[in-house]
């Protein structure tokens, strides 16, 4: 009975496996050969050995209009600003809405809502507006202080906190004489962690992978990474295996963000595991 | 931790009376505890105010009038929405974007709770799988549309050729609305249900291990703790998915959109375009920026509608578990 | 809901109203500074895809040294268009020369105040460096407007599989080919013969791309005429374009494929269709899909009918620029005779001044991946054969409507008089908005 069940689960998370990852390991088979792979059928499933010319090619004259090492650059600089302050912020703010008792406190969190209910396609031109006003074209300050707060995250972790920070915690902790924002700090933040790992992982990605915007607000000579990606394409062609590497290379960041942020997580499963 | 928390009475004045500096002190306390919420949720505001507020009201403006390419063509009062209201490429589009979400979010929520509470267990190689579970939201668009465009294929698509061999027609998924709704839920599917699972994960691991163990004396199996004890206790997290499944949803725009291989119109008799896409064709392909922005607000409008439906509909179930 | 709606909208409103006034009255959008204490002065060109100027930018840095030219690309028409658009209606960061695609320069062409006329900056000395119709697109209705100079067009070939045309029993040779099909009708009879013969291979990729080149042989209005009436109904070329290609797709010749598609590309190095209409730039992108192995598979032959031409681009000056007249002796140095047949040679963009065309440089062009074709001579012939066709503003929406109807005929979601009726009444209601 125990047995079958346990076959059933690691069934279920074999085929998920499979399922999740193949994309991403033919992303890896596509990287690592030339063109001719697309369409092909049956498509090939085994690695190529093209990678390091690939990968050259991506950062050589070839593909020099994309620019794509300042994209990872900028990227990266957008990514890490933005997440930590999307953290920070919806933290205190989902805290906040959670434990604390104030005027309007309903009111102001459906304002929160309400705000990610717009479509984000039409925000495009407005915004360019303002940033035009404030001089901002083609800065990166651009694609970040708009995202500094994220009301995604701010939802996220009021849901989070509601649960994860027991209401005694915080009356005691009150007792001792903690100011608020020393409360926050000392009690909250650390119950908070794997729901803010969370965050941080996706708000990572979501910053890293924002095409749109960089788009319309930044030049090609100042790009993001998925900007540079698009670049990588002319009007009508694709050149799949240099696209392909360069995905590839802007997805070994996003992994390396998701084992020090998965570690949160993992981290609290094995506690979990060692006790009982 | 919160078993060390000593039982206390609760709200016992801490500031000594008579003394100046502890008046001045309670004064703080007080604006400490009335204040310190606005204070933590100012940094939201603000910032919206500064870039999410202005972008708001001018496409309600540009709404209200006759603006394309050309420029600023004047107020046109609500015409722009009773042009909507008639137009049945909207109503289409409204259609599929309901039949899309439901054929996405349903399946794509129960798999996660699923994979979730298998991944809230102690077993072997579990990093392992987490990190597969977690693959789609690390692989770009790009290879989506490539590794997808490959799998529904009409001539030389994976699954049609699984399909062939079980003696099946070869599908053209793009044709008709059935099996390209199919198609994009899947797409979507795929994407999303690694991300769910993650937050339903994040939110299993809060729940104290002794209520587990509770349960566990009192006889119940997997599923039964699952049921009676992890469920009930991610509910704020079920609800935070539900509710960012529906804006999502309303909005979904780039799976149909990879799914057509760019083709914002989404197959030859708009078969999968979704609101989104609607709106975005008239904005930015045919340069109707005034009809694109009154569809925009339309867009809204909806999805707070359905968040309300969606918001009774859990509360209903709510009520029916206890 | 709604009793929490309010309250939440208020605090929105108070919240934002400041900023919203900030950002409407606030400082007088100073742009991005292009003049500088030395004199100098930056332009900047906006492009998509491949314009082959960077030669061209050295060449008039050099003959005026106080101009800096900055050019600033996007690689996708479809990314640079939503772009195009945010520049023109924030009123800035369009730069001093655009890029102008044909469909969205007709689109327009309704209200031209957007960009500098040409003619105050001497273009009408220009006059006969352009194809009569390419001149005539970008000048208004009045003839008093010029709001852009032609840079290339769309000439069209047809490129056919040698293999396959050999294993149906056709001729393979190019002029043979060519004298297969005359005429759009000889061009059907063709393909039933290559249909007979069982290779495996529909005759050609798409409905779409056929339809499009017989449209535009078809006199000198498609869907709208002079006065922008709808007459896509009433004009008798469109219908007779409409029933060819679709007595096409009834002979089981069209391989159904989606332009651009995973497939449509994959289809040049396995030969799932024998022939696709090909403008000149689309021979590279032949040569890379099919691949090495492929060389001399690939030729091409003139196109049926009388000439034909899709698309080409133009280059204008933003009402925005700080610059028109440098931004204006730019583009017509860019596109003159000489500019254009520098761009052909860097990225096989085909000219549409008559000089260059005639040039050597240009006439004399072969493409040794299509057994040496003489690409220069078959693209010139079928551009400067053309008649000058009037298009309108609308004729992009237009012309996507019908386009998907002729995919859902081709998908058998629709019969041919139910997509004719479908493609009118959208066409209708997406012009009387």
């Amino acid at each position: 009975m125990r047995h079958r069940g346990n076959s059933l689960v690691y069934f279920t998370l074999v085929v998920s496996l499979v399922l999740s990852v193949f994309p991403l390991y033919w992303l890896f088979v596509v990287a690592t050969r030339s063109n001719d792979v697309i369409g092909e059928m049956p498509p090939p499933l085994v690695p190529g050995g093209n990678l390091g010319e690939n990968i050259r090619r991506l950062f050589g004259p070839d593909a020099e209009a994309a620019h794509f090492a300042r994209g990872l650059v900028n990227s990266g600089i957008a990514a890490v600003s933005v997440t930590v302050s999307v953290v920070f912020f919806s933290s205190l703010a989902g805290f906040a809405f959670a434990k604390l008792r104030f005027r309007g406190r309903n009111a102001l969190l459906i304002a929160v809502l309400a705000t990610m209910m717009v479509p984000v396609q039409m925000g495009i031109v407005p915004l360019y507006m303002v940033m035009v006003k404030l001089g901002w074209q083609n800065q990166l300050q651009a694609v970040i202080v708009p995202f500094l707060v994220s009301a995604f995250g701010v939802f996220l972790m009021r849901q989070y906190a509601e649960r994860a920070v027991p209401d005694e915690l915080i009356e005691a902790a009150r007792l001792d004489g903690c100011t608020t924002f020393g409360l926050f700090v000392r009690v909250v933040s650390p119950a908070l962690r794997p729901g803010a790992a969370v965050l941080g992982l996706f708000t990572f990605m979501a910053t890293w992978n924002e095409f749109l915007w960089p788009l319309a607000v930044l030049e090609a000579d100042n790009p993001t990474v998925q900007f540079s990606l698009s670049q990588l394409a002319t009007q009508y062609y694709t050149d799949y295996t240099l696209m392909f590497t360069g995905t590839l290379i802007a997805t070994v960041p996003l992994l390396v963000v998701f084992v020090l942020f998965g570690r949160q997580l993992v981290s609290g499963i094995m506690d979990g595991a060692v006790r009982s | 931790m919160s078993a060390e928390a000593p039982p206390r009475p609760v709200r016992t004045s801490p500031a000594p009376a008579g003394a100046s500096p502890a008046s001045r002190l309670s004064r703080w306390n007080r604006f400490d505890l009335h204040g310190s919420p606005y204070v933590f949720i100012a940094p939201f505001f603000v910032l919206f105010a500064m870039f999410g507020f202005f972008p708001l009201v001018y496409t309600a403006w540009v709404s209200l009038r006759a603006w394309d390419l050309t420029g600023d063509g004047g107020f046109v009062g609500l015409g722009n929405y009773s042009r909507l209201m008639g137009d049945p490429d909207f109503w289409n589009a409204v259609l599929n974007t309901l039949g899309l979400f439901v054929l996405a979010t349903v399946p794509q929520l129960l798999m996660a709770l699923v994979i979730a509470a298998l991944l809230n267990r102690p077993i072997r190689a579990l990093l392992m799988f987490r990190l597969a579970v977690l693959a789609p939201i690390v692989t770009s668009v790009a290879a989506v549309a490539i590794v997808f465009g490959q799998l529904y294929g009409r001539d030389t698509g994976m699954v049609n050729g699984v399909l062939g061999l079980i003696g099946v027609d070869a599908i053209d998924w793009q044709a008709s609305k059935t099996s390209s709704w199919i198609a994009v839920a899947s797409m979507v599917n795929w994407r999303w249900t690694g991300y769910n699972a993650l937050i339903y994960l994040a939110a299993m691991q809060a729940i104290p291990r002794d209520l587990y163990e509770a349960a566990q004396l009192d006889g119940a199996g997997a599923v039964r703790q699952f049921r009676s004890v992890t469920v009930p206790l991610i509910r704020p997290a079920l609800v935070f998915t539900v509710v960012m499944s529906t804006i999502g949803g309303m909005q979904l725009f780039t799976e149909p959109l990879l799914f057509g291989q760019g083709d914002v119109s989404g197959g030859s008799l708009r078969q999968f375009q979704t609101v989104a896409m609607y709106m975005f064709e008239q904005s930015f392909q045919n340069f109707d920026y005034g009809y694109g922005s009154a569809i925009a607000w339309t867009i809204f409008v909806l999805t707070v509608i359905a968040g309300v439906v969606n918001a009774l509909i859990s509360r209903r179930l709510r009520g029916g578990t206890r | 809901m709604s009793s929490l709606r309010r309250p939440a909208l208020r605090t929105l409103a108070a919240a934002g109203a400041a900023v919203a006034l900030l950002a409407v009255a606030g400082c007088g959008g100073s742009n991005s500074d292009a003049g500088s204490a030395d004199g100098t002065i930056t332009l900047t060109v906006k492009t998509f895809s491949q314009f082959g100027y960077e030669e061209l930018y050295k060449q008039f840095e050099a003959s005026h040294p106080n101009i800096r030219i900055k050019q600033e690309n996007i690689a996708k028409l479809a990314d640079y268009t939503p772009k195009l658009q945010q520049w023109l209606t924030a009123g800035s960061g369009a730069g001093d020369v655009v890029a102008l695609e044909e469909g969205i320069l007709v689109k327009l062409m309704a209200k031209p105040d957007q960009f500098v006329n040409l003619l105050d900056h001497d273009a009408a000395a220009v006059r006969n460096n352009f194809l009569e119709w390419k001149w005539k697109q970008a000048l208004t209705a009045d003839g008093r407007k010029l709001v852009g100079l032609g840079t290339d067009v769309g000439a069209q070939g047809m490129c056919y599989r040698t293999d396959l045309f050999a294993k149906a029993g056709l001729p393979t040779d190019r002029a043979q080919v060519g004298a297969l099909w005359p005429s759009w009708d000889d061009y059907l009879a063709t393909g039933k013969r290559f249909a007979a013969a069982g290779t495996g291979a529909s005759f050609f990729d798409t409905a779409g791309g056929i339809y499009q080149n017989i449209l535009m042989q078809q006199g000198d209005t498609t869907y709208f005429d002079r006065e922008n009436n709808l007459i896509v109904d009433s004009n008798p070329g469109v219908r007779s374009a409409w029933d060819r290609t679709v007595a096409m797709i009834g002979a089981g010749l069209s391989g159904k494929l989606q332009m651009w598609g995973p497939a449509w590309n994959a289809g040049f190095k396995k030969g799932t269709f024998a022939t696709v209409p090909c403008p000149a730039w689309m021979l590279g992108i032949i040569e890379d899909q099919a691949g090495p192995e492929n060389a001399g598979k690939w030729d091409v032959a003139r196109v049926p009918g009388e000439g034909a031409v899709r698309g080409g681009s133009f280059l204008a000056v933003p009402a925005q620029s700080k610059h028109p007249k440098e931004a204006a002796d730019l583009v017509k140095f860019l596109t003159s005779p000489q500019g254009q047949i520098a761009a052909f040679k860097a990225k096989n963009n085909f000219p549409s001044s008559p000089q260059a065309i005639d040039d050597p440089a240009v006439s004399g062009a072969v493409n040794a991946y299509f057994n040496n074709a003489p690409v220069g001579t078959i693209f010139g012939q079928s551009a400067k054969l053309l008649e000058p066709v009037y298009l309108g503003p609308d004729n992009q929406v237009v012309g996507d409507a019908v386009g998907d109807a002729l995919t859902a005929v081709e998908q058998g979601k629709l019969s041919p008089d139910e997509a004719w009726t479908k493609a009118i009444a959208d066409a209708r209601r997406a012009v009387d908005k």
